[in-house]
């Protein structure tokens, strides 16, 4: 798709924001609870895409994860209203599953919400004030009255959950 | 941060949710620019996020979202590619691209030329101060390419070092006297004078130390070679002699020295 998007087939950029563009939205919309901002991070996002396709790289992994985390990144920059903080090139990921597929996307992210909401309570907040309040880890450690270390600690716990899970 | 020689995966967790501080990031990003390990490592965490990032409760796109979209593609160059200006996605939330003025691209492509015509004026006097240093330069460098080729010549080893002073030139002409005053005895031997008509001569002269007029010594004329002499000529005795001076004169002498004198000489103190 992104090789008839690359020739500047505008059918095939529809049919990719179709196929992410409420996946895109609503991360973005987890992170800024504000649709007019969501949509404008979304719209950023999937122009990007149909300016320079090159900016995924095929072999990176699936372009459905990686729009989710440069959704998630560029809403948190939206949030903290700051410059990109990085080039959305430098998303790099590893994917095990074919996203591109939405059934199976749709049964994959039943299973981690499974696995987020069996997590202990602590390690839910870390990750959600991490990955969708944006906080850093002392400013989470600061919120929760938590040591730093522990901080570091649930996050990397909740992620090895999520991880596991999914090999299971 | 890090163990002894990878980042721990609690900080690439923090980092790929960019959670570290500013230093820190800086840190990681450089590390992993070196280590294949951690960037694998961060690849799988990325994965695993995009998956925590993609379970939120999903919504439907807002009215009129789709359509905009295509419109804004629609509108866009038709070029294969166009070219990125950055290759970061700008998003500031104050400013949503939708309600963006219509006038902030004019302030950009004005700002632009203000600056072009800024940085072309500053181009040009850097190209002009250069070519001033680099004509300064060259001087000096052709300056310094001399001094070595004289410090070269000056110690090489092998070069050949000769002396060379003035040719050969007219002998200069000289007396040497020999007085000695209580005897009022006195021997002059002169040489390379100069020849001289028959009608002249040259008179030897006693300058006496007491200040009073000097005191005619005798005639003498040279020979062939510009020699002569003159031995105990007639002379007073007892007078202290201040110098010595020769004089030409007519062929039968003359009480009074005539300038110039061609030959002088201060007498030493007697005894020295």
């Amino acid at each position: 798709m992104l090789d008839r998007v690359q020739a500047r087939d505008q059918m095939a950029m529809t049919d990719l924001f179709d196929r992410y563009g409420s996946m895109v939205y609503s991360v973005a919309l987890r992170v800024l609870k504000d649709p007019a901002l969501a949509e404008d991070v979304m719209q950023e996002i999937f122009f990007k895409v149909w300016e320079n396709p090159k900016m995924f790289v095929q072999g990176r992994g699936s372009l459905g994860a990686w729009l989710a985390v440069v959704a998630r990144n560029r809403a948190i920059d939206a949030l903290r209203r700051r410059k990109p903080s990085d080039p959305v090139e430098d998303v790099v990921l590893t994917s095990k599953t074919n996203l591109a597929s939405e059934v199976e996307r749709n049964t994959m992210m039943e299973k981690v919400r499974v696995v987020l909401n069996g997590l202990p309570s602590e390690q839910q907040r870390s990750v959600e004030l991490a990955f969708f309040d944006g906080l850093s880890h002392s400013e989470i450690a600061l919120q929760t009255g938590d040591p730093l270390g522990t901080v570091k600690t649930r996050i990397r716990s909740a992620l090895m959950s999520v991880r596991k899970a999914l090999q299971a | 941060m890090t163990n002894d020689r990878h980042i721990a995966q609690e900080d690439l967790d923090l980092y790929a949710m960019q959670a570290l501080s500013t230093g820190e990031s800086a840190a990681v990003r450089l590390h992993l620019a070196e280590c294949a390990q951690c960037r694998n490592e961060l690849a799988e965490i990325s994965g695993d996020l995009a998956l925590v990032a993609m379970s939120v409760e999903q919504h439907a796109l807002p009215d009129g979202a789709r359509q905009r979209f295509v419109n804004r593609i629609s509108a866009s160059p038709a070029s294969a590619e166009a070219p990125a200006v950055s290759r970061t996605i700008p998003i500031d939330a104050r400013w949503p691209m939708r309600r963006a003025a219509v006038w902030i691209p004019w302030a950009a492509v004005a700002a632009l030329l203000v600056l072009s015509v800024s940085l072309g004026m500053k181009i040009l006097r850097l190209d002009q101060e250069i070519q001033r240093e680099s004509s300064v330069a060259a001087v000096q460098s052709a300056a310094n390419a001399h001094a070595q080729e004289v410090l070269d010549l000056l110690t090489a080893p092998t070069a050949q070092h000769v002396l060379l002073t003035a040719a050969k030139t007219r002998p200069v002409p000289s007396a040497r006297a020999v007085y000695l005053a209580s005897r009022g005895a006195l021997i002059l031997q002169a040489s390379n004078l100069e020849p001289l008509p028959e009608d002249k001569t040259y008179e030897l002269w006693v300058i006496p130390a007491n200040g009073s007029a000097p005191i005619p010594a005798g005639l003498f004329r040279p020979d062939a070679a510009g020699s002569a002499s003159l031995v105990l000529p007639q002379l007073p005795k007892g007078i202290s002699a201040k110098a010595f001076g020769v004089t030409i004169e007519k062929a039968s002498g003359s009480d009074t020295p005539t300038a110039p004198i061609v030959l002088s000489g201060a007498a030493p103190a007697a005894g020295e």
